[in-house]
């Protein structure tokens, strides 16, 4: 058995996909976790945004939302909402949006408003927020979701937030994300269960890499996901080191907010 | 004219609200909501409200469980971290005829919305919603109302073709244009001027927006004191109408150098509003029963008001543990 949990393997695995230097805009959860382990480990430079106008975030405590004074103190500078998301994510200024979700499809289509038939839903979540315009507008996006059948679904029940196959206007019939005239769109999923991206070409999901160390099994992931997706590249993730734990575990949530300890 | 600020009482200011008002509440999800005066508008009874808050939270949740809103415009209903909106749920899952209809939005468009509104113009364009079921006709759930209702834009929204430069479609937002603009701040001039810290949000442009703006403070203070520093000020007093003193007004949502998010709160309202039934208790105990918001205050105690205590200079409490599993007990509950 490894030390770790999956959720730690998930939080560790998104991290390792953030670049040093890049300006990130995050949702609150295991997107923030992911992104402020990375800022405090191998990608120090990076720029963290949130939605509520918060700038260059730096928090010396976990954010419990992104207008938290944790993720307010020491800012350089502050906005609103007009400034972040109706200036520098329109404006191409983002380099990567880091999403959560309830479903996702295969073009990486992610829904977080309702689960079942929108005008009369078996389950209502949140909504949107900003979620919807970061996955429009950033130069690509990061999600990150538990890897479970009902997640990783044929169809989402709702398009919250475009991927590769979008809806087009006004009729709704899913076209390419280029012909909606968008630019971006995903780049991984990173699960419970592995590390997913998107083919060139088809921009289908495949796995680029599973948690092997913690016992998953690419029939694992199959058996999860509800759409057929090529494991025929898929390697061993790396396991966490010491120093990713570490930073995790006493810097980034110690409390266990979102890592469950 | 500039509207001359009037200092009132809380039940006063909330008197002025109207039945099917369209009200704007400023602040961020669990962060600075004027909760002290959406406590007022459940104890008087307010009916069919409609909510523009991007994003909505606990203020939100509250008064559709209360029964005091039917539509919302809003981008997301939560409390963030702390759990569900399960009053907003109850409202919308599995049923065809809601007492409460919500239109989904996004956080830049619901920022634009209210930003036209400040504009005083019918419309912004954005880039955003393409692509996304939010933008289609077949999901706009307030579709057999907008041409009933005057406070509905006739349509969710318009896209048309950039005429000035490449030519791409262009998305058109309408503009929010509230009846009333509901802040909570930390401090307010006797003359209206607003000081924000740790993040004005939308609130700015709520109360541009908005045709009556009511703001409830931690302290009212002279004027004269916000004029050292104007680049700190926030709202000129030319639109604010109404201020009122209100000690604790955000609570349990979090207010930047004053006090955190109050976790004990968060995790009673979670537990409680789930039905109906425990929810309404809820309000009885927390809302009604206590008469007004001293009473408010007096049944939270000092103990628990003491936990909340955040440090000046962070903004927050940096003691104060948040998991709700796992909270230690204090008193006042």
């Amino acid at each position: 058995m490894s030390n770790y949990s999956r959720l730690e393997m998930m939080a560790i695995a998104g991290a390792r996909l953030i670049n040093d230097g890049e300006v990130i805009l995050v949702g609150t959860g295991l997107p923030l976790v992911s992104t402020l382990l990375a800022k405090h480990s191998h990608a120090p430079e990076t720029v963290i945004l949130m939605e509520a106008g918060l700038y260059d975030s730096y928090p010396q405590a976990l954010p419990f939302c992104v207008a938290d004074a944790r993720g307010v103190y020491r800012t350089p500078w502050i906005g609103t909402a007009v400034e972040l998301m109706g200036q520098f994510l329109q404006n191409k200024l983002v380099d990567v949006g880091f999403l959560g979700g309830a479903q996702v499809d295969r073009y990486g289509n992610i829904n977080s408003t309702v689960i079942g038939l929108y005008g009369q839903p078996d389950v209502r979540f949140e909504g949107s927020g900003g979620a919807c315009d970061i996955a429009v507008m950033a130069k690509k996006t990061i999600i990150i979701m538990a890897h479970e059948r009902k997640r990783f679904v044929e169809r989402v029940d709702y398009l919250t937030s475009p991927g590769w196959m979008v809806r087009r206007y006004p009729d709704g019939k899913l076209i390419p994300r280029v012909e909606a005239g968008l630019w971006g769109g995903p780049y991984a999923v990173v699960s419970t269960l592995g590390v997913m991206k998107f083919r060139p070409q088809t921009h289908e999901m495949y796995v680029e890499s599973f948690f092997a160390d913690m016992g998953v099994t690419l029939e694992e992931i199959q058996q999860n996901t509800a759409f057929p997706i090529d494991v025929t590249q898929a390697k061993p993730l790396e396991s966490p080191n010491d120093s990713e734990l570490n930073v995790l575990r006493q810097v980034v949530d110690p409390e266990g907010i979102f890592m469950k300890y | 004219m500039a509207a001359k600020v009037q200092r009132l009482s809380l039940n006063e200011a909330i008197a002025l609200v109207n039945d099917g008002d369209q009200v704007f509440t400023g602040g961020w999800t669990v962060v600075r909501r004027p909760m002290g005066l959406v406590y007022e508008i459940v104890r008087q009874k307010k009916k069919n409200l409609h909510l523009c808050a991007n994003p909505g939270g606990p203020e939100v949740d509250l008064l559709i469980g209360a029964g005091c809103a039917t539509v919302g415009e809003i981008n997301y209903i939560g409390h963030e971290v702390f759990g569900h909106p399960y009053n907003f749920r109850r409202a919308v899952e599995k049923t065809q005829t809601p007492g409460y209809r919500h239109d989904d939005w996004t956080v830049q468009t619901g920022a634009l919305r209210i930003m036209a509104g400040a504009m005083g113009l019918p419309f912004l364009p954005t880039l955003s919603l393409k692509g996304s079921d939010i933008s289609l006709p077949g999901m706009d759930s307030l579709q057999d109302l907008r041409l009933q209702d005057p406070k509905l834009p006739r349509k969710k929204l318009a896209v048309i073709k950039d005429p000035f430069w490449e030519g791409q479609e262009v998305v058109l937002v309408p503009a929010l244009r509230p009846d009333v603009c509901l802040l909570h701040v930390q401090e307010v001039g006797d003359k209206g001027t607003v000081r924000i810290q740790g993040g004005c949000f939308l609130d700015y442009y709520g109360a541009i927006a908005s045709k009556l703006v009511i703001v409830s403070a931690e302290h009212i203070v002279p004027e004269n004191q916000l004029r050292d520093n104007p680049e700190r000020n926030s709202i000129p007093g030319l639109k604010v109408d109404i201020i009122v003193e209100l000690p604790y007004g955000a609570h349990p949502t979090a207010l930047f150098g004053y006090y955190d998010n109050d976790p004990w709160w968060f995790r009673d309202y979670l537990a409680a509003s789930k039905h109906q039934e425990t929810f309404v208790d809820w309000l009885s105990k927390w809302v009604l029963q206590p008469g007004n918001h001293e009473g408010y205050i007096e049944k939270l105690g000092t103990e628990r008001l003491h936990a909340l205590q955040a440090d000046p200079v962070k903004g927050y409490n940096p003691h104060i543990r948040r998991r709700l599993d796992k909270l230690e007990e204090v008193g006042g509950r």
